[in-house]
């Protein structure tokens, strides 16, 4: 059971991380990005081919992250471009669908051109003992990674005079532009930040288990049931979610079986959209 | 408030009232659609893989009617149409072959379960308030549970592998042609329930609540009834298209109801034809088909053809083909008629032209 | 300082203010009064940059800002307190006020001072602006504006909302920030408060600007005082 509660806790924060990404972006800018893990699997691509390329991990893997942000930025320039032009729902409905579209297309054209590839991160070394339960390195390394990260962001959002900025357009856009704030600016940042947390849960994905060219979509749907849950727009919100969400999927895996464990991690996360639709820390319109 | 009905506009343009047309002038365009259809299996007829595309052409136009039906009508967005065309299809083959009812009965059976969840889906939607995103995430995770409870009874549906469906397997079911014309007259009948549905009282009361819920809410219309009306006669088609297909098709597995498979390809049919018209569905879903079938020996590749439709087709032309050929069509038309009316001053003139816009809407 | 000429501005096609001129000279109290619903709240979102005029021209210590958008207009060198106050509700009074000093760090020296003239705000440096009342969320706005050390304050109906003491507790502030050199733009619906504190004024009436004057000459003017004071 311990172990189930540590894998959880494992899975669960790598989901929170993405879905955090995901939740900021709506958060601030009104917007769904239903490409996002496949945004996630390009990054994971990049840091394969380096691999193979003969690329040592370390660079290898910031040249991932560096690809995950300038695919954000990539969006923020293009496909969203019309979206902004919109507002409320009209601009989330379109940017769901354009994304969409997007989703489409990386999905069909990584999946007809490498088929097979896959991105696997080793972390060599024995198990290590938490808890009574011996732990492979590669998740304790995921989750070392997953968890400064998270820090780094706290840090960022309430220390930092730019991640003040950003809170502040979250809050109230228009008295962000009033205290000198470019709202697009800010959301410009935060997409590219997004895809940086998305690259580095795929890296941090593959200490754990293979990421292939499939598993884009599995990760968006995942990201924005977490998201959901937690509260679209709250990064705590988020990774709370993630971590309950990902202990109840192994938990449920383990003493039932995967399918029905997902049927009732999917029920709790539609049962908690239609108890309290503003998600576990959401704010209450 | 007001971002709401943008919502709702950017995605279904909202269509004219029409001026009540007889019946024949509802008749005649589904017959000769009808007709043009049913001429396919003379061309495709000898090829059992092409009849088998066409069949699943046809379901795919039920499906996007069925769906039409509950999002164009309503706004609500179903993203479980495989998952309640899967409850028929499913429901239907299991009460056949395990449970050893007569297909019919199975059909009808399966039909009514679907309805039911279709229903209760939209209910919970209503009470919740649930706004277009919203109910769009809950019927998704019904969608992927739907999957997932497929796979997870593996013993009654096959899991990964699916099953067989023994049940009709030596009648006319199985045969070619038949299948076909079975289909195509489930999507005339579709499309004649789709009409009556938008000349009822609940059709009036439907557009109305499209178009601004708060005023139709304020005229006495009970939103809430009315979307689940659309949604249980929505769910109903994919019920039965869904099961009907199945014992056309002799075996089912995941991905012939999956999110993926239908959800996606039935938002993208809609989509081009138009979304809320009669015909968007039956233009979107032959066009589909044919190009799907075209392109397939590009594999995967094909998804990128479609992600470009996707974002090129809610760029530039949001409401759809019918829509847009349509307002086209009205404004070469319209110009016309302001032209000759040149005489009489600007006000009537105008006016001229805009009743007769209306008249030809469509 | 701020010249306005010829400015119109509305929505969706529609003007709501035509043909506005004014202008506020340096070290001035202007204030622009009229009715609900005569336009002054489109007039200054036009003027801040929250609106987009659709004709007319806004210059600001000579340089051209018609059109700017707000996020650059704020940084002249003009503070704006809207209507509604558009505070960041779960971020404390520090951070609201240090987030007024953007993209600069907030400088100490003025931040004692905001703190000097409203000592509530002192007090409750560490709530959030979200649980506050209405008077301290003024008083917290009014604040956030001075954070960037603007030349002119711009403020939209600084009274509503608020109980009489605290209103006149506003204006208190507002003529000790005058004394220490900030001009002042002001649109009130509560004229008597605007008239005691303003050197001249404009009177909007729908749309357009109707009357100007002193506020001498407003106050005497009959159809002023019978719209605006009461005065039958």
């Amino acid at each position: 059971m311990i172990a189930d509660i540590l894998d959880g806790i494992v899975l669960g924060l790598q989901f929170g991380l993405l879905a955090a990404g995901l939740t900021l972006v709506y958060g601030l800018g009104g917007v769904l990005n239903l490409g996002y893990g496949q945004m996630a699997v390009i990054a994971a691509m990049a840091v394969a081919f380096a691999r193979d390329a003969g690329v040592p991990p370390l660079p290898a893997v910031g040249l991932g992250l560096l690809a995950g942000g300038l695919l954000g930025l990539l969006l923020d320039r293009t496909v969203l471009r019309p979206v902004y032009r919109l507002r409320g729902e009209a601009r989330v409905l379109l940017s769901l669908l354009l994304t969409l579209g997007v989703s489409f297309i990386v999905d069909g054209y990584l999946n007809w051109r490498y088929p097979l590839k896959a991105l696997t991160l080793h972390i060599g070394g024995g198990a290590v003992e938490i808890l009574g339960v011996p732990m492979r390195r590669g998740s304790l390394v995921a989750s070392a990674i997953t968890l400064v990260t998270v820090a780094a962001l706290f840090v960022f959002f309430r220390r930092t005079s730019l991640g003040r900025a950003v809170r502040s357009v979250i809050e109230d856009e228009e008295g962000a532009r009033l205290v000198g704030i470019d709202p697009s600016r800010m959301l410009r940042l935060i997409l590219v930040l997004s895809g940086v947390l998305a690259a580095l849960v795929a890296v941090t994905r593959a200490m754990v288990s293979p990421v292939d060219v499939k598993s884009g979509l599995s990760m968006t749907v995942f990201a924005l049931i977490v998201t959901v849950v937690g509260g679209l727009g709250s990064v705590y919100g988020a990774l709370l979610a993630g971590i309950i969400l990902g202990i109840v999927n192994v938990v449920a895996a383990d003493l039932i079986g995967t399918y029905i464990s997902l049927i009732i991690l999917l029920g709790a996360a539609a049962l908690t959209i239609l108890i309290r639709p503003a998600g576990l820390l959401g704010v209450k319109e | 408030m007001s971002d709401r009905l943008t919502g709702g506009t950017f995605l279904i343009g909202g269509t004219e009232v029409r001026s009540s047309r007889s019946l024949a002038g509802l008749l005649i365009p589904i017959a000769v659609a009808g007709a043009a259809l049913a001429l396919v299996p003379l061309r495709l007829g000898n090829s059992r893989v092409l009849m088998g595309v066409a069949v699943l052409g046809l379901a795919y136009a039920c499906y996007t009617i069925g769906f039409n039906v509950i999002f164009g009508s309503t706004g609500q967005l179903f993203l479980c149409v495989g998952a309640l065309a899967g409850i028929g299809g499913y429901g239907a083959a299991i009460l056949a072959d395990t449970v050893g009812l007569p297909i019919v009965t199975s059909i009808l059976v399966a039909t009514l379960a679907a309805t039911l969840v279709g229903g209760l889906l939209s209910f919970v939607a209503v009470r919740r308030s649930l706004g277009v995103i919203f109910t769009g995430i809950v019927t998704l995770i019904f969608s992927l549970s739907f999957e997932a409870l497929v796979f997870g009874l593996g013993d009654l549906t096959g899991g990964d592998t699916g099953r067989l469906i023994k049940s009709g397997a030596d009648t006319f079911l199985r045969d070619r042609i038949p299948p076909y014309y079975l289909m195509l007259a489930l999507v005339l009948v579709f499309l004649l329930v789709h009409e009556l549905l938008r000349r009822s009282h609940i059709g009036w009361a439907l557009r109305a609540l499209r178009d601004d819920e708060v005023a139709a809410e304020l005229a006495g219309v009970d939103v809430a009834r009315y979307r689940v009306y659309a949604a249980l006669i929505g769910a109903a088609m994919l019920g039965l298209a869904g099961s009907t297909y199945a014992f056309t098709e002799g075996r089912l597995s995941p991905t012939t109801y999956g999110f993926g498979e239908v959800d996606v390809v039935v938002l993208v049919m809609l989509a081009f034809g138009g979304i809320g018209t009669l015909f968007g569905p039956i233009v979107g879903s032959v066009t589909f088909t044919i190009v799907d079938e075209i392109l397939i020996e590009f594999g995967q590749l094909r998804h990128v053809a479609y992600g470009i439709l996707i974002i090129g087709l809610f760029l530039r032309m949001p409401r759809g083909l019918i829509p847009t050929v349509a307002s086209l069509w009205r404004r070469v038309r319209g110009l016309d008629r302001l032209g000759a009316a040149k005489s009489s001053d600007s006000a009537a003139g105008k006016l001229e032209a805009v009743s007769s816009e209306a008249r030809s809407a469509e | 300082m701020l010249e306005v000429s010829r400015l119109a501005a509305g929505y969706q096609g529609n003007d709501v203010v035509r043909d506005i001129a004014f202008h506020v000279d340096p070290g001035e109290a202007v204030m622009i009064i009229g009715s609900n619903g005569a336009g002054k709240t489109t007039l200054f979102r036009c003027v801040i940059g929250l609106l987009g005029p659709s004709s007319g021209e806004v210059r600001f210590e000579g340089t051209d800002i018609t059109g700017m958008p707000a996020q650059r207009v704020v940084r002249l060198g003009i503070g704006f307190v809207p209507a509604e106050r558009r505070l960041f509700p779960r971020m404390t009074v520090e951070e609201n006020l240090s987030l007024g000093a953007y993209p600069r760090r907030p400088d100490p020296e003025t931040l004692a001072m905001v703190m000097d003239l409203f000592p509530r705000l002192a007090e409750r440096k560490r709530q959030t602006a979200g649980t506050m009342s209405g008077g301290e969320q003024q008083m917290l706005a009014v604040g956030r504006a001075l954070m960037s050390k603007p030349r002119l304050l711009v403020l939209d109906e600084p009274s509503t909302g608020l109980a009489p003491l605290l209103a006149r507790a506003t204006y208190e502030a507002l003529r000790v920030l005058r004394e220490r050199g900030l001009t002042v733009l002001v649109a009130e619906q509560q004229v008597p408060l605007a008239m005691a504190f303003s050197d001249r004024g404009y009177v909007l009436e729908n749309g357009r600007i109707q009357t100007e004057g002193t506020s001498a000459e407003l106050a005497a003017n009959p159809d002023v005082r019978r719209a605006y004071l009461g005065v039958t």
